[in-house]
C-alpha cells in the first residue's frame, strides 16, 4: 500500500518535480529570478557550486555556463529562485509548546540580570517550530526575548534555520526594550518610569560602576550589555506604537546622537513618519494590521507602511498578528497583502529579505550575487502569493532538509495512505 | 424626555408581541411568570436594494461550481439568476459590469467573538467568558456584544456578510452562540439573523481544566467529562419534565440544555484533539444529541473519517499551531483532507485578523491540500467558506451558496480571491451594496469618529490590482 501511495504523490508532483539536490552544486535554469540587485529576470540560470553562487544571468547567456561535471541541472519552468525570507523578529526556538512555561525560553522575570540576557542562550534549533519555519522558505530570523521585570529586554540575536547546532550567526545583533503602554507597566506604571528607565540605564552604560549596583537604572552587568547599543555598534529595537512614543524614540538621538533604532510595531508612524526620517529610525511594521488593538494603536491604518516607506522611512515588515514563535513563516503572506495597500511587489519582497539585512548590517544576506554564499529559496510560484509553496531552501550553501513534525503527521494521515495496520505503523 | 421614552416602550412591546405570534409553540412555560424567550428577537432589516444584474462574472457559486463569463442577478434582495452568459437587464435594473472579475457567495465565519472581545482590547472589553463557574450555559454570547466593535467593518471589507459569535472556551459550557448579519446597528438585535437556531458553547480539554483547575475544577479531561454528563442527566430531567407539563422552575441553564436535546439548539464544541473528539461523540450518542461542529479541531484530520460517518462539521484554520499542547500536532493539510474523507469541513477565524483574510486562509490549505496529492478544485474549495459554516449554523436554506431564492450575500474581488493580492471591491448584503472600495462606501464605528486617523484618505496601490 505504500509503494501505491509514492506513486500517486510522485505523479501529482510531476509538474512541478525538482530531482534531489543533495549535493551543494547545482544549477537551476528557466526559473524566475529575484536577486534584488536589479530587475527580475525570466527564464534565468542560477548556479551553485560548492554552495557558492556562481553564475546568474539568462538561461541562454553565457552568464550561466559553463557547468562542470557533476552539477545537477533543475529544469526551473514554472518555479522562482530568490533569496531566502529574513524575518526582522521572531522567537522561532525560543518556544516549544507557548502555554506550557517548562518550554519557553523567552522571559525571565525573576532573573537579576535583564539588559545583559541573551536570546542566543536559549535557542534550539532542534525545536520543531524551526524545522516548520523553515520549510516555508524562512533562512533567517532575528530572535528576540520579552522583557519581563524591566524596559530592558536583553540581547537578541540572528539565527539561520537550518537546524545545525551552530545556527545562531550573530548572538549580539541588537538590544530589546519596550515602550507604549506594556512598557510603561514594566517600568513600575507610567511612561515618565519607561522613559526615565531607558534614558538612565543608556546613562548608566556610559558610567564607570565601583560595585554592581551603582547605576541609576542597571546594574553592572547590564549596563556593560547596553554598551554597544550607546555606541552605535548594535541596533536599538524598541517595541511601540503610539506616535508620541516614537516622537519620543526619535528625540533619544539627542542625548544618544550613535543609536541605531529600530522600532517594533510602529501602527501610528504615519503620523511622525518626518520625525522618523529625521532621526533616522528604521521600523518594523505587520502590513496586516488595520484595527485598533489597543489605546497605542488607535490610529492604526492598512497603508501606515505605505505611508511611512513614501516620507523616506526605512520599512521592513513582521507579523506581529500571527504569532512570533511559531507562524513567523507567514511573513510572505503579511508582504503579499502589502502590496494590496501601496507597496510596490519589489519593495514589499524586499522588505522581508534585503531590509532586514541593511538594518543588522549584514550585506551577505538578502541578495542572490555571484561570489556570495547561497541563501536561496525555490518556489514553485510567486513567493509573496498564498498558494505558493517553498519547494528548496539553501542556508549558507547547503541544501535543507524539508521535513518537520508537520510533514511527517501529514504524510502518515495523507488519505491515500492506506494500510491494515494502525496509524502508528505509518510514515 | 418622556415622549421617546414612552414610544420606545410602545415600540419594544409591539415587537415581542409580534414575536409571541411566531413561536407561541414555546409558550408552555409554567411557573415562571414571564414570557417566554420571545424578548432578543432579531430586528434585522435588509437595507433598501436595487435589482442589479451583474455582467462579465466569474463566479464560484459556493456549491462547488465555477461559472466564467457569467452573470448574476439580484431581484428584491435575493439571488434571482445566475449562469453562463448573460441575459437581458430587466426594465429599471442597475447593471454591474464585474469587467471579468471573480464573484462569490459572502463568506460566512462560524468562529468570531467580534463584540464580545471588542478593539481595543480593554479591560472593559472582555465580554466573552464568564469565567466565574465551568457551567453557564445561562449566558448568551448575545448580551456582550458590542455592536460598534470596529472590528465588524473591518471583516465586512474582508467579504463577511455573515458572522457566528461565541462565548470564549473557559467554560464546559459556555452559553449560547448567536448568528449575525454583518450590517451597521446600534443594537446587537438589529443583526440578530432572523430565525437562525442559537447555538451552545462547549469547550473540551486544556482549557476549563486551566482555568478552574485552581478554583474547584475541573482540573482534568476525566473531571471535564463527569461535569459534562452531570449535567446532561440534570437535562433529561428538567427536559422531561418539561415535556410532561410537571411544576417546574425555569432555569436557564437547563433550559439551553434541554433544547440542545431537543434539538433546537446546536452545538459547537471547541476541541483539538482527535481522541477528544471521539471520547465527546460516544457523550452524543450516550444522551442522544447532536455536535453540530467541532471548532478549532486542530487533529480532526486524524478522525476524518470517523466525522464524516457521524455527519459532524469540522471549522478549522489554516496553519494555526503550537501555542498549546493540543494545538501540537497541526497540519496545514487538515481542511482539504476533511474534504477529501466527505466530512462537512470549514474555515474559521477566531480572530479579529483573520477574519479580514478567510479567503487566503482557504487558499493556503487547498494549496497544501493539493500539494500533498489531492485534486480539489477552487470552486470546491468555496463551500469551505460560505455552504459549510452555513451548514453548520442550521442557516444553509438561506445562505451559503448563489443559488435562486437565497438572500444575495454577495462579494465582487479585484482578483481571483485565492490572491494574496485580491480585495472585496464591493459587498452587497441581502441586495444592498454595504461596502464598495472604490467610492469608500463602508460603515465606521462610533468609536473610530473623531479619531486620529480615521478621515486621512487611503493611499492607493502603486501597482495595478
Amino acid at each position: 500500500m505504500r509503494k501505491l501511495l509514492t506513486t500517486a504523490l510522485s505523479v501529482s508532483l510531476l509538474a512541478i518535480a525538482i530531482p534531489a539536490m543533495a549535493q551543494d552544486s547545482f544549477a537551476i535554469i528557466n526559473a524566475k529570478v529575484v536577486t534584488n540587485t536589479g530587475p527580475t529576470i525570466e527564464n534565468a540560470t542560477v548556479l551553485v557550486q560548492d554552495g557558492k553562487i556562481r553564475g546568474i544571468g539568462a538561461t541562454d547567456s553565457s552568464a550561466a555556463a559553463p557547468k562542470p561535471n557533476g552539477t545537477s541541472i533543475i529544469d526551473g519552468t514554472g518555479l522562482w529562485v530568490t533569496p531566502g525570507i529574513f524575518a526582522p523578529y521572531g522567537q522561532v526556538g525560543l518556544v516549544e509548546v507557548s502555554l506550557e512555561s517548562s518550554t519557553r525560553d523567552t522571559r525571565a522575570g525573576d532573573s537579576i540580570s535583564q539588559a545583559s540576557l541573551k536570546a542566543a542562550e536559549g535557542f534550539n534549533p532542534k525545536s520543531s517550530s524551526v524545522s516548520a519555519t523553515r520549510g516555508e522558505g524562512v533562512t533567517h530570523v532575528a530572535i528576540g526575548l520579552s522583557p519581563r521585570a524591566s524596559v530592558f529586554g536583553g540581547i537578541g540575536a540572528i539565527a539561520t534555520m537550518s537546524g545545525d547546532f551552530d545556527s545562531v550567526q550573530t548572538p549580539e545583533a541588537f538590544a530589546y526594550v519596550q515602550l507604549g503602554s506594556n512598557g510603561a507597566n514594566l517600568a513600575g506604571g507610567n511612561r515618565s518610569a519607561s522613559m526615565a528607565q531607558l534614558r538612565q540605564g543608556l546613562s548608566d552604560a556610559t558610567r564607570r560602576y565601583t560595585s554592581p549596583d551603582d547605576g541609576d537604572a542597571v546594574r553592572r552587568a547590564d549596563a556593560l550589555a547596553l554598551r554597544p547599543v550607546v555606541a552605535g555598534r548594535i541596533p536599538l529595537m524598541i517595541g511601540a506604537d503610539r506616535a508620541s512614543d516614537l516622537q519620543a524614540i526619535a528625540g533619544l538621538k539627542r542625548d544618544f546622537p550613535n543609536l541605531r533604532l529600530v522600532v517594533l510595531g510602529a501602527s501610528e508612524g504615519w503620523m511622525v513618519a518626518d520625525a522618523l526620517t529625521a532621526a533616522n529610525v528604521s521600523v518594523l511594521i505587520d502590513p496586516q494590521e488595520t484595527l485598533p488593538y489597543s489605546f497605542d494603536q488607535v490610529a492604526t491604518r492598512a497603508d501606515n507602511g505605505a505611508r511611512l516607506q513614501a516620507a523616506g522611512v526605512r520599512v521592513a515588515f513582521m507579523q506581529r498578528s500571527s504569532e512570533f514563535s511559531h507562524n513567523v513563516r507567514l511573513l510572505p503572506q503579511h508582504a503579499g497583502n502589502a502590496v494590496a495597500q501601496g507597496f510596490t511587489w519589489d519593495q514589499a519582497f524586499k522588505a522581508i529579505t534585503l531590509t532586514p539585512a541593511q538594518i543588522f548590517g549584514r550585506p551577505d544576506l538578502g541578495t542572490l550575487t555571484v561570489g556570495q554564499t547561497a541563501n536561496l529559496v525555490v518556489w514553485d510560484g510567486d513567493p509573496l502569493e498564498v498558494m505558493t509553496g517553498a519547494r528548496r531552501v539553501v542556508i549558507d550553501g547547503e541544501v535543507q532538509d524539508m521535513t518537520s513534525r508537520q510533514t511527517e503527521l501529514a504524510k502518515r494521515y495523507n488519505p491515500n495512505n492506506t494500510s491494515d495496520m494502525p496509524h502508528g505503523y505509518r510514515r | 424626555m418622556k415622549t421617546p421614552f414612552k414610544l420606545c416602550l410602545a415600540l419594544t412591546a409591539a415587537l415581542a408581541l409580534s414575536a409571541c405570534d411566531t413561536s407561541s409553540d414555546k409558550t408552555d412555560a409554567k411557573n415562571d411568570g414571564d414570557a417566554p424567550a420571545i424578548s432578543y428577537a432579531s430586528t434585522y432589516k435588509a437595507l433598501p436594494s436595487r435589482t442589479t444584474l451583474i455582467t462579465n462574472a466569474n463566479i464560484y457559486d459556493g456549491k462547488g461550481e465555477e461559472i466564467l463569463g457569467g452573470y448574476v442577478l439580484i431581484v428584491d434582495g435575493k439571488i434571482s439568476a445566475l449562469g453562463e452568459g448573460s441575459i437581458g437587464a430587466p426594465e429599471g435594473a442597475l447593471t454591474v459590469d464585474a469587467n471579468g472579475a471573480w464573484v462569490t457567495p459572502g463568506i460566512i465565519d462560524i468562529h468570531s467573538h467580534l463584540g464580545d472581545y471588542a478593539t481595543p482590547g480593554v479591560n472593559a472589553h472582555s465580554d466573552g467568558n464568564e469565567a466565574t463557574s465551568p457551567i453557564t450555559a445561562e449566558v448568551s454570547a448575545e448580551h456582550g456584544v458590542w455592536p460598534q466593535d470596529p472590528g465588524f467593518a473591518e471583516a465586512l471589507a474582508g467579504g463577511v456578510t455573515t458572522l457566528h459569535i461565541l462565548p470564549g472556551s473557559a467554560n464546559l459550557f459556555g452559553g449560547r452562540g448567536v448568528t449575525l448579519r454583518n450590517i451597521s446597528s446600534r443594537s446587537v438585535q438589529g443583526m440578530k439573523f432572523p430565525d437562525a437556531p442559537y447555538t451552545l458553547k462547549m469547550a473540551c480539554g486544556e482549557n476549563p481544566k486551566r482555568v478552574y483547575g485552581g478554583k474547584g475544577g475541573p482540573a482534568s479531561r476525566m473531571g471535564n467529562f463527569a461535569h459534562y454528563r452531570k449535567n446532561w442527566i440534570k437535562a433529561a430531567d428538567y427536559r422531561q419534565k418539561r415535556d410532561d407539563g410537571e411544576d417546574y422552575t425555569r432555569d436557564l441553564q437547563l433550559e439551553t440544555l434541554a433544547d440542545v436535546l431537543d434539538g433546537k439548539i446546536l452545538v459547537q464544541m471547541h476541541c483539538y484533539r482527535a481522541d477528544e473528539m471521539m471520547q465527546v461523540l460516544d457523550m452524543a450518542r450516550e444522551f442522544d444529541y447532536k455536535v453540530t461542529t467541532f471548532h478549532h479541531a486542530v487533529e480532526a484530520y486524524k478522525v476524518a473519517d470517523k466525522l464524516a460517518e457521524t455527519g459532524t462539521c469540522a471549522a478549522v484554520w489554516a496553519d494555526w499551531w503550537g501555542f498549546k499542547m493540543e494545538a501540537y500536532d497541526a497540519i496545514r493539510e487538515n481542511l482539504p483532507y476533511l474534504h477529501a474523507a466527505g466530512a462537512c469541513a470549514m474555515i474559521h477565524s477566531d480572530s479579529a485578523d483573520g477574519i479580514q483574510r478567510l479567503n487566503q486562509e482557504v487558499a493556503k490549505t487547498l494549496a497544501d491540500g493539493n500539494r500533498a496529492g489531492l485534486d480539489i478544485s477552487k470552486a470546491d474549495a468555496w463551500t469551505w467558506l460560505s455552504l459549510n459554516p452555513a451548514k453548520g449554523l442550521g442557516i444553509d436554506e438561506e445562505v451559503g451558496s448563489l443559488e435562486p431564492g437565497k438572500r444575495a450575500d454577495v462579494v465582487i474581488w479585484s482578483r481571483n480571491p485565492y490572491s494574496t493580492y485580491a480585495r472585496a471591491t464591493r459587498v452587497y448584503l441581502d441586495g444592498a451594496l454595504v461596502y464598495d472600495r472604490a467610492s469608500g462606501l463602508k460603515p465606521v464605528s462610533d468609536f473610530r469618529l473623531g479619531q486620529p486617523g480615521t478621515d486621512a484618505p487611503v493611499l492607493q496601490p502603486t501597482t495595478p490590482q
